[in-house]
C-alpha cells in the first residue's frame, strides 16, 4: 500500500476540502474499529467504485455524511467522558424524538442507533462485520438460531467498546421481541451500567384493520411514546419542548417530500439511477445522525438535481426498457444483491419502506406531536397488520409502476420478515405482478453468500424479462 | 403396568370426541393458546375450553412453511401445521379461538388463523409489564374478551359465575401444587414426565371431575414410597413449553437415569403455584394474577434478572443436581435468555444442559441427543448426586 489510502478513501467519499481536518480523525475511527489499510484500501478501489456511482457528486456528498457519523460514533466513549449524556436506540423507532433531543442540547446530548449503522457501514463498505458477529457468536448470542444481525453488532460493539454504557437506550419493540431483549442481555450478562427504557406496544390487530384510523390504537401508541420520551427527558436532564418535536416533524416531512421527488425521477426512462444510490439517502430519516440531518438534506438536493440533468439528456443507468424491481429490501449491507440484479438486466430499484404511500404524503389528522408520530407510524408497512400492510405494498407498486416485487431478505426477523410469505400470497392474489420470495439475510451475508443466491436472482430476472417481453 | 397417571391420560385422550358431543348439544367450543387467557372466563360464560398446546411432531411445522417464515417458533407451527394437513379433530369445530398476542411468533400464529378464516379474537399482551398503561391494555382485553365470550354464548359473565370457576380452578391448582411438592421428599413419588401429562389432562378433563382424580392421585402417592428414582439426580426442566404429546424429551430424560423433580415452563402447564384470589373485584384479581404476580415469562422485560432468581430459589428448595433448558429450535429470546441462565447457573455450581427441539425425533436425530441427556445424567451422578 504505497499510497495514502485513507486520503484516498476520504476522496472518493466526497470529503472534498474537509480531506485535511478529517484525516487523522479517520484514521483513528477506522482503527477502532477494526479497520486495516488492506480494508480501507478494498473499499476504496473495489467495493465502493464497484457498488456506487461515485461519478455524482450526490452519491459522494451522502457516503461523506455517512462516514462522517461513523468517525462520530467511535468518540461517544470520549464524549461521556466529557459529560455529554449519550442516548441510544434502534431500529426501527421515530429518529424524530432523538434529532428533537439533539436540536435542543446540540452540545449535551449524543444521539445514535450504532446497530444500523456499524453493520451498513462495516458490512457495506469494506465487507468486515464478521468480527462483530462471531465475537456475539461466541459470548451470548448463539450462532444456530438465526438471529439478528444488528442485536448481535450491537451487543458486540459494547462488549469489545468500540460503544460505551449509553446514559439512556430508549429501545422501541413496537416490531420486534429481540431487539429490546438484547438490552437486557447486555445488561445480564455483561454491562450492568446498561440502562434500558422499553416501549411497545402488543401485534394484536385483526388483518385488514386500517391501524392508523384507529383511535384507541393511535392513542395508546402515542401515549407509549410519550411516556417514553418524557423517561428519557428526565434520565438525562434536558427538556424538549412540543414546539420541538413540532420542528423536526416538519423537517422529517420536507426531507420524505424530496425522497418521494428523487424516487419519481428514478422510474424515468432510462432509469437515470441505480437502487443503491437512491438507497443511500433514507437511512438518516430512520436512525438519528448526531452530526446532523442537514449534510445528508444538501447531497439529496445534489442529487435530484443531477437526476433531473441526466433525466433531460435521457442518460440512463441502464437501458431504455429496463424491467423494474420494488424488493423488500436494497440492501446497504451486502450491496452485491443490487449489483446480481443489475448485472443480470434488471433494476432493483427501490426498498418497499424507501417509497412514501400516497397516504404517507398527506397530511397528519393530529397537531398533539405524539398523536402524529404514532399516526404516522401507523401508516408504515412494516408496523401494521399483513392484511393492511399487502394493500399498501399495492399501492405502492403502482405508483411507481413497478415490473414485479421481491420479498424476503428478512428471515432473521421474526415480524418484519415473518409474514413476507403471506404478504406475497396476498399481493399476488390481488394483482397482476410477478411476485417473489428470496430466502435471506439483508446484514449477514456469511449463509446467503453470493454464490448461494446468484442462481436464484438469475432465474427471478430471466422470469421478469420474459413476462415484461424484454428477453 | 398402568399407572394411575397413565389413566387420567387415557380418558383426556377423548378430549375430541367430548368435544363433537357437547358441540351437538348446543355448547360453544372455544379454544385459546396461552396463559394469559384466563381459562376461567371460558368456564364462566358457559364455553367449553380448549387450549391448543400440541407439539411434538415435525410434519405439521412443514405444512405451515408455505405461509410463514421457517425461522419461526415449532410450537406456534404446531398450533395451525396439523389444521392444514387436516389432522386436528378439533381446530374446524371451535367458535371461538382466543389467540394470545404475547410475542411475534403467536402474533403471527394468530394472522394465520384469521387468514385461513377461522374465526378469531386476539387478546394483546403487553411486553413491558411494569407499566401501569401495559397493565392497563390488558385490563381492557380481558373486558372485551368477557363481552366477547358473553356475545357468542348469549351467557352473561356474572361475578358470581366467574368466582364459581376460578374458585374451581384454584382446586385444581391447589391440588397440583400438593402433588409437585411431594416430589421435594427423594426418592419422588413421581417424575415430571407423569407430572407434566397431568397438568395437561388438567386441560382437558373437566376441573371438578379433574379435581376428584387428583384427591385420588395425591392419596395414593402420600401413601406409597417410590423406589424408582432412588438413585437419579434431581432435574428441574425450565424453558419454554412442553405441548401436549411433546414428551420424548422428558420420557428420555428419566429413561437414561434422571428425574425431574421441578418445572419452570412459560406455557403449556398450568401455573398452579398462583391461586387467583376470590375477595375484591373478580375481574381485578384476575388481570393481577394472570398478569402481574405470576413469574414473568421470557418475553416480558424486565423478567430475565426475576426469572433467574426463582430458578435459583427452587434449584435451592427442591434440592436440584442439574438444569435441563428445553427450548425449541428458533426461539430467539429463549435462546439469548438461555445464555444468561447458564452463567447464573454456571456461578452457583449448578450443571445446566441447553436442549433444542425441533420435534424431529427420527432415530437419527435421536442419536446424539440421547448421547447429550446419557453424558449429563452421568456426570451429575458422578459428582455426587442422588
Amino acid at each position: 500500500v504505497t499510497k495514502d489510502v485513507y486520503e484516498e478513501f476520504l476522496r472518493i467519499t466526497g470529503f472534498e476540502d474537509e480531506i485535511p481536518a478529517y484525516l487523522p480523525e479517520w484514521k483513528k475511527a477506522s482503527a477502532k474499529l477494526g479497520l486495516t489499510p488492506e480494508d480501507v484500501s478494498y473499499a476504496t478501489e473495489e467495493r465502493i467504485p464497484e457498488h456506487f456511482d461515485t461519478s455524482l457528486r450526490g452519491v459522494r456528498k451522502a457516503l461523506c455524511s455517512t462516514i462522517k457519523e461513523t468517525i462520530d460514533l467511535t468518540k461517544a466513549s470520549d464524549y461521556k467522558k466529557q459529560g455529554i449524556k449519550i442516548v441510544n436506540g434502534i431500529l426501527p423507532a421515530i429518529s424524530v424524538f432523538y434529532y428533537a433531543l439533539k436540536m435542543t442540547a446540540p452540545d449535551k446530548v449524543y444521539v445514535a442507533f450504532p446497530d444500523i449503522f456499524l453493520t451498513q457501514v462495516l458490512n457495506g463498505l469494506f465487507h468486515k462485520l464478521n468480527p462483530y458477529l462471531e465475537e456475539a457468536e461466541r459470548t451470548g448470542i448463539p450462532y444456530g438460531c438465526r438471529h439478528c444481525a444488528l442485536n448481535k453488532t450491537r451487543y458486540a460493539a459494547r462488549r469489545m467498546n468500540i460503544i460505551p454504557s449509553p446514559d439512556i437506550s430508549w429501545i422501541w419493540g413496537f416490531i420486534c421481541d429481540e431487539g429490546p431483549k438484547t438490552d437486557e442481555l447486555i445488561n445480564c450478562h455483561h454491562d450492568p451500567d446498561w440502562k434500558t427504557y422499553i416501549t411497545r406496544i402488543p401485534h394484536d390487530q385483526p388483518l385488514g384493520t386500517v391501524e392508523d384510523e384507529n383511535i384507541s390504537r393511535i392513542e395508546y401508541l402515542a401515549s407509549q411514546m410519550k411516556d417514553g420520551f418524557e423517561y428519557v427527558q428526565k434520565e438525562i436532564g434536558i427538556k424538549v419542548t412540543e414546539e420541538k418535536i413540532a420542528e423536526v416533524q416538519s423537517n422529517w416531512r420536507r426531507y420524505t417530500a424530496k425522497v418521494a421527488e428523487l424516487n419519481r425521477l428514478m422510474v424515468s426512462e432510462p432509469i437515470p439511477l441505480g437502487g443503491l444510490d437512491g438507497r443511500i439517502f433514507t437511512d438518516v430519516l430512520n436512525a438519528p445522525y448526531n452530526t446532523g440531518f442537514e449534510p445528508m438534506e444538501e447531497a439529496l438536493d445534489i442529487i435530484i438535481t443531477e437526476v433531473k440533468q441526466r433525466v433531460a439528456e435521457k442518460k440512463g443507468a441502464f437501458p431504455e426498457g429496463t424491467p423494474k424491481l420494488m424488493s423488500m429490501t436494497i440492501s446497504l449491507a451486502m450491496p452485491w444483491v443490487t449489483k446480481i440484479f443489475e448485472e443480470n438486466g434488471v433494476a432493483l430499484l427501490f426498498r418497499e419502506t424507501g417509497v412514501a404511500s400516497p397516504k404517507q404524503l398527506t397530511p397528519l389528522s393530529f397537531q398533539d406531536p405524539y398523536m402524529a408520530a404514532a399516526e404516522a407510524w401507523l401508516r408504515y408497512t412494516t408496523h401494521v397488520n399483513p392484511g393492511y400492510r399487502a394493500e399498501l405494498i399495492i399501492e405502492k407498486t403502482k405508483t411507481l409502476d413497478m415490473d414485479g416485487i421481491v420479498f424476503g431478505f428478512f428471515d432473521f426477523d421474526r415480524w418484519i420478515g415473518s409474514d413476507h410469505r403471506l404478504l406475497a400470497k396476498m399481493v399476488e392474489k390481488r394483482t397482476n405482478i410477478p411476485v417473489f420470495y428470496l430466502e435471506g439475510d439483508a446484514f449477514d451475508d456469511r449463509d446467503y453468500s453470493p454464490e448461494a443466491l446468484r442462481t436464484r436472482i438469475e432465474s427471478i430476472c430471466e422470469i421478469i424479462k420474459m413476462k415484461c417481453g424484454r428477453n | 403396568m398402568m399407572t394411575i397417571v397413565d389413566e387420567v391420560v387415557q380418558l383426556s385422550r377423548t378430549y375430541p370426541e367430548q368435544l363433537r358431543n357437547k358441540k351437538t348439544e348446543g355448547l360453544k367450543l372455544v379454544g385459546y393458546t396461552g396463559r394469559y387467557v384466563p381459562e376461567e372466563l371460558i368456564h364462566a360464560s358457559g364455553a367449553v375450553p380448549y387450549l391448543l398446546c400440541r407439539g411434538g411432531e415435525a410434519e405439521p411445522l412443514d405444512a405451515v412453511l408455505p405461509y410463514m417464515l421457517r425461522f419461526m417458533s415449532p410450537f406456534a407451527r404446531a398450533q395451525i401445521g396439523y389444521h392444514l394437513l387436516g389432522m386436528d379433530p378439533v381446530l374446524p369445530m371451535l367458535d371461538l379461538i382466543i389467540a394470545q398476542c404475547d410475542d411475534c411468533h403467536m402474533s403471527r400464529l394468530a394472522d394465520l388463523f384469521e387468514y385461513f378464516e377461522l374465526p378469531t379474537h386476539r387478546i394483546g399482551v403487553p411486553a413491558d409489564w411494569k407499566k401501569t398503561i401495559a397493565r392497563d391494555y390488558y385490563y381492557k382485553g380481558i373486558i372485551e374478551l368477557k363481552e366477547k365470550l358473553e356475545t357468542i354464548t348469549g351467557n352473561t359473565i356474572t361475578d358470581e359465575r366467574l368466582r364459581k370457576s376460578v374458585t374451581s380452578l384454584n382446586k385444581v391448582r391447589e391440588l397440583l401444587t400438593k402433588i409437585s411438592l411431594l416430589r421435594k421428599i427423594h426418592p419422588p413419588a413421581l417424575g415430571g414426565y407423569d407430572f407434566i401429562r397431568l397438568t395437561h389432562c388438567s386441560f382437558t378433563i373437566e376441573p371438578d371431575e379433574m379435581v376428584t382424580h387428583l384427591e385420588k392421585i395425591y392419596g395414593q402417592l402420600r401413601e406409597e414410597a417410590s423406589s424408582s428414582h432412588k438413585k437419579s439426580p434431581r432435574i428441574l426442566l425450565a424453558g419454554h413449553v412442553v405441548g401436549i404429546g411433546d414428551y420424548v424429551v422428558l420420557k428420555l430424560i428419566e429413561d437414561v437415569g434422571g428425574v425431574i423433580v421441578g418445572e419452570a415452563l412459560d406455557e403449556g402447564m398450568r401455573h398452579h403455584l398462583w391461586q387467583v384470589p376470590t375477595e375484591g373485584d373478580i375481574i381485578d384479581q384476575l388481570v393481577e394474577t394472570y398478569y402481574l404476580t405470576r413469574t414473568p415469562p421470557s418475553i416480558f422485560q424486565p423478567a430475565w434478572k426475576e426469572r433467574a432468581a426463582y430458578l435459583k430459589q427452587l434449584t435451592d428448595e427442591l434440592n436440584i443436581d442439574g438444569v435441563i433448558w428445553y427450548q425449541l429450535t428458533f426461539e430467539e429470546i429463549y435462546d439469548m435468555e438461555s445464555s444468561f441462565v447458564a452463567k447464573v447457573m454456571a456461578e452457583k455450581k449448578i450443571p445446566f444442559l441447553k436442549l433444542e427441539s425441533s420435534y424431529e425425533y427420527a432415530r437419527e436425530a435421536m442419536g446424539p441427543l440421547t448421547t447429550r441427556v446419557e453424558s449429563f445424567i452421568e456426570s451429575l451422578k458422578t459428582r455426587g448426586g442422588k
